[in-house]
């Protein structure tokens, strides 16, 4: 053999031993289940396929979970993960389901929208595959994922991206985006039959209010934010002048330009009202420095508050008290529940009589106090995702 | 941190000259500074990340590998010369009709699909061969394809750079088509005349006669068949995307060159196919290599801040200083990052200009045509490198440099005028 098929060779099988030792990470990944505990008012466990059968054993398919009181009053849905590399709207869904107590009216709660996006890393940014929160009896693991439906369940990716049905042009990966694929096709890609089974679960189940959660980057203009179909303006400009007790919170509605987005297409292919919630996460800026799991958790970054300095961000921004998985977490609870409340004085006949933390709560106690360990409690209450 | 981070942009760079000057691999001194940034950084050796990062340009080299085996095979049953041949025999005479028909054959293809490479890949070869018998010298030969194929990427429908940044900035791709437009057609009708200027080309009598004869049974069905498909599957992609499913243009570029095998006139054997196939794939390796290792480079410095140091420090320039820079950072970037570039720069910029009121359709389509400029800088240098791989040019790559340079400024001041006086083309956006 040459010498220049034995150097070929050597590199040949030394990439194969790092890729065997990477390939036990990306698996981990890919299989890790996320623990929650839910609360008494848990009723029902559904997947996301009881409403589109064709994405059954795919990994688009998601738990549902029902919060019934049996009682009259609005159905709310909210989920998280949409994009799991905003880890603050899956853990508040996680907190809500954990800590709900429901009297009248129903719930309907998805922590991870798009679960195959949770599965993967975002080729090119280097992210950690898991964040930690702290609490009294450890600590619980979360992952945190890509932005879009994993390459390995949708895959290849088209050269431009038509939005269906409005024939927009949008960027190719956006195909894969939970969040641009509204309202879905039942025949399409696997993301865009996630997408036509949630617009199922909400025709089907006359869901009156969405809260879908997401985080945004700093230099962002739709940051700590409400982004509200037109039908819900009044309710989310009302919730957010009650947020100001708490916390600084704005309020815009959904450009009807741009499509594919929940707010835009569930307002427009159903009945119920969509609110999108977006909270500060510095992690996700295209300007920080080392990316950590400390960064995702602490939210601390001097290249940030240098932006910041120099007027660059649409929300404060204070390194000393920097937006922490507990802030953000936080603020998407209060935002939440001030939608719902706002929605029962809009609409008295069907309000909603329930309870969850909110951001003084959170803040004053940790997020942590708000997660249940699992081997504790009753294992009909324990669930995995 | 920002101590930190500058220490390790520091010992990266010096690795990444060390080596390139030690190694004369570009390939394995990126591989090598990427490794060094993470110890540097204090990640140790972070296995996932370097094996992750060889799979952030899979898509773009699975591209290179297809179109390379679609147009080998092409070539193999004499397709090109025929359709060489018949371009001669037409259009010779006519110089310049010859010259912009060859640039418009070079803008289709990356204007439909967003990569210039593509247009390389598929019409380079032919282009240049033509050129070739018109006077060009090499290094001409090699900057016409250059430009023509940024400037084909930068085009309008489908041009990436635009379209990544309004995803990152959450604005509708729409208002993109005239702004674009125009000034690519200006630099084409520049670059033609800047790169046809003073050449003399071979007599037709002696081009036709020095050129392969037609392959027997060769006829026109057989040379326009494949491109046919390729249109009509780029086209049903683009206009009836609900009627075929998502193939992608890796495997479009497969069923084209199995359609080629279909058509041979001469029948070759399976084995022919297998050495025309391993040699494409001999052909293509280094720049697979390239791709691959800039992957590693881009994971590496996104987790040890350095991305983030060049990004800060860009973006919270005062405005006039973007202004100053900009021709200097983008292309920089696109040259690290590839069309990454237009995610950490572009959108930051698009925020920091709609922070002081400036219309954003404007500045995206400004800065899409500057980041492709970069396409011929180090460390990738792809479109570059692809460019004059194709042409055949064995020359220096300074040479090249300075042969592309004239179009490549009329295009950046073109960018830098749109970036500037952002309110005079907004009527260009409606």
């Amino acid at each position: 053999m040459s010498a220049s098929n034995i150097r070929k060779l050597a590199f040949l099988v030394l990439f194969l031993v790092l890729a065997g030792f990477a390939s036990a990470e990306f698996k981990g990944l890919r299989y890790f289940k996320e623990k929650v505990v839910v609360s008494e008012a848990f009723t029902e466990k559904r997947m996301l396929s009881d409403w589109l059968p064709n994405i059954k054993g795919t990994w688009g398919d998601t738990p549902v979970y029902f919060y019934d009181s049996g009682k009259p009053g609005a159905t709310v849905l909210i989920y998280g993960g949409a994009h799991p590399y905003e880890p603050a709207g899956t853990i508040a869904v996680y907190v809500i389901m954990e800590n709900l107590q429901l009297s009248n009216g129903r719930f309907i709660l998805i922590p991870r929208a798009d679960m195959s996006a949770s599965t993967e890393g975002i080729l090119g940014n280097a992210y950690p595959q898991y964040l930690h929160i702290p609490t009294s009896w450890g600590q619980q693991q979360y992952r945190i994922g890509d932005r879009e439906t994993a390459l390995i369940d949708q895959w290849p990716d088209p050269f431009t991206y038509v939005h269906y049905p409005s024939k927009q042009n949008l960027a190719y990966q956006d195909l894969r985006n939970f969040n641009r694929t509204f309202p879905g096709r039942a025949d399409g890609t696997l993301t865009e039959r996630m997408s036509f089974a949630f617009m199922e679960l909400i025709r089907n189940e006359k869901v009156d209010l969405v809260i879908d959660f997401h985080e945004a980057s700093l230099m962002y203009p739709v940051v700590d934010t409400y982004v509200t179909h037109q039908r819900a303006e009044d309710i989310a400009m009302m919730a957010a002048m009650y947020c100001q007790l708490e916390m600084p919170m704005k309020c815009e509605v959904s450009p009807k330009g741009l499509r594919g987005l929940t707010h835009r297409e569930i307002g427009d292919y159903s009945d119920a009202l969509c609110v999108l919630i977006e909270t500060a996460e510095p992690f996700i800026d295209r300007v920080v420095g080392r990316v950590t799991e400390q960064l995702m958790i602490d939210g601390k970054d001097e290249f940030l508050e240098r932006a910041s300095e120099k007027g660059l961000l649409y929300t404060s921004y204070d390194i000393n008290d920097a937006p922490t998985i507990d802030h953000r977490v936080a603020r998407l609870l209060t935002a939440s529940l001030e939608l719902i409340k706002m929605y029962d004085q809009f609409y008295p006949d069907k309000a909603v009589e329930f309870w969850y933390p909110r951001f003084t709560d959170v803040k004053t106690n940790g997020l942590g106090s708000y997660l249940h360990d699992p081997s504790a409690a009753d294992p009909s209450r324990v669930f995995e995702n | 941190m920002t101590l930190q981070t500058t220490y390790t942009l520091i010992a990266m760079v010096a690795v990444f000259v060390l080596c390139s000057w030690k190694l004369k691999s570009p390939e394995i001194s990126m591989v090598i500074t990427a490794i060094v940034g993470a110890l540097v950084a204090g990640f140790g050796f972070p296995v996932r990340l370097l094996v992750e990062g060889t799979l952030t340009y899979l898509d773009l080299a699975l591209l290179f590998i297809t179109a390379s085996l679609f147009m080998n095979f092409y070539s193999e049953i004499g397709a090109t010369n025929a359709l060489i041949r018949g371009m001669v025999k037409t259009f010779y005479d006519k110089k310049w009709l010859m010259l912009f028909l060859l640039a418009f054959v070079m803008l289709v293809p990356g204007a439909f699909t967003g990569a210039g490479s593509v247009s390389i890949l598929v019409v380079g070869g032919l282009v240049a061969t033509v050129l070739e018998f018109m006077g060009f010298p090499p290094e001409r030969r090699a900057a016409f394809v250059f430009i023509t194929a940024i400037l084909s990427a930068a085009a309008p429908p489908i041009n990436l750079w635009a379209m990544l940044m309004a995803a990152g900035a959450n604005m509708p791709y729409v208002g993109f088509n005239k702004i674009l437009f125009i000034p690519v057609i200006l630099t084409t009708i520049f670059a033609v005349f800047f790169f046809g200027r003073g050449t003399k080309a071979r007599p037709k009598s002696e081009v036709l006669a020095n050129l392969p004869p037609a392959a027997k049974g060769m006829n026109w069905l057989r040379l326009s068949l494949p491109f046919v498909l390729l249109l009509l599957l780029i086209f049903m992609a683009q206009y009836q995307p609900f009627v075929i499913p998502v193939i992608g243009l890796p495997l479009t570029f497969m069923l084209c060159a199995l359609l080629v095998i279909l058509l041979d006139p001469e029948h070759r054997s399976l084995k022919r196919w297998w050495t025309v196939a391993t040699n494409t794939i001999e052909t293509v390796f280094p720049l697979v290599a390239t791709l691959t290792s800039v992957g590693v480079l881009v994971n590496i410095m996104a987790l040890t801040g350095v991305r983030g140091l060049i990004a800060i420090n860009f973006v919270t320039l005062p405005i006039v200083w973007i202004y100053v820079t900009a021709l200097l950072f983008c292309p920089l970037a696109q040259g690290s990052l590839s069309y990454g570039s237009a995610v950490i720069l572009g959108v930051p910029i698009i925020f920091r200009f709609n922070s002081v009121g400036v219309n954003v359709t404007v500045v995206a389509a400004a800065l899409s045509l500057m980041f492709p400029l970069g396409d011929c800088l180090p460390p990738s240098r792809i479109v570059g490198r692809l460019s004059i791989e194709k042409v055949g040019y064995k020359g220096s790559y300074m040479q090249f440099l300075k042969a592309v340079l004239v179009p490549w400024l009329f295009l950046a001041a073109l960018a830098l005028c749109m970036l500037i006086f952002t309110k005079t083309f907004v009527p260009l956006t409606k």
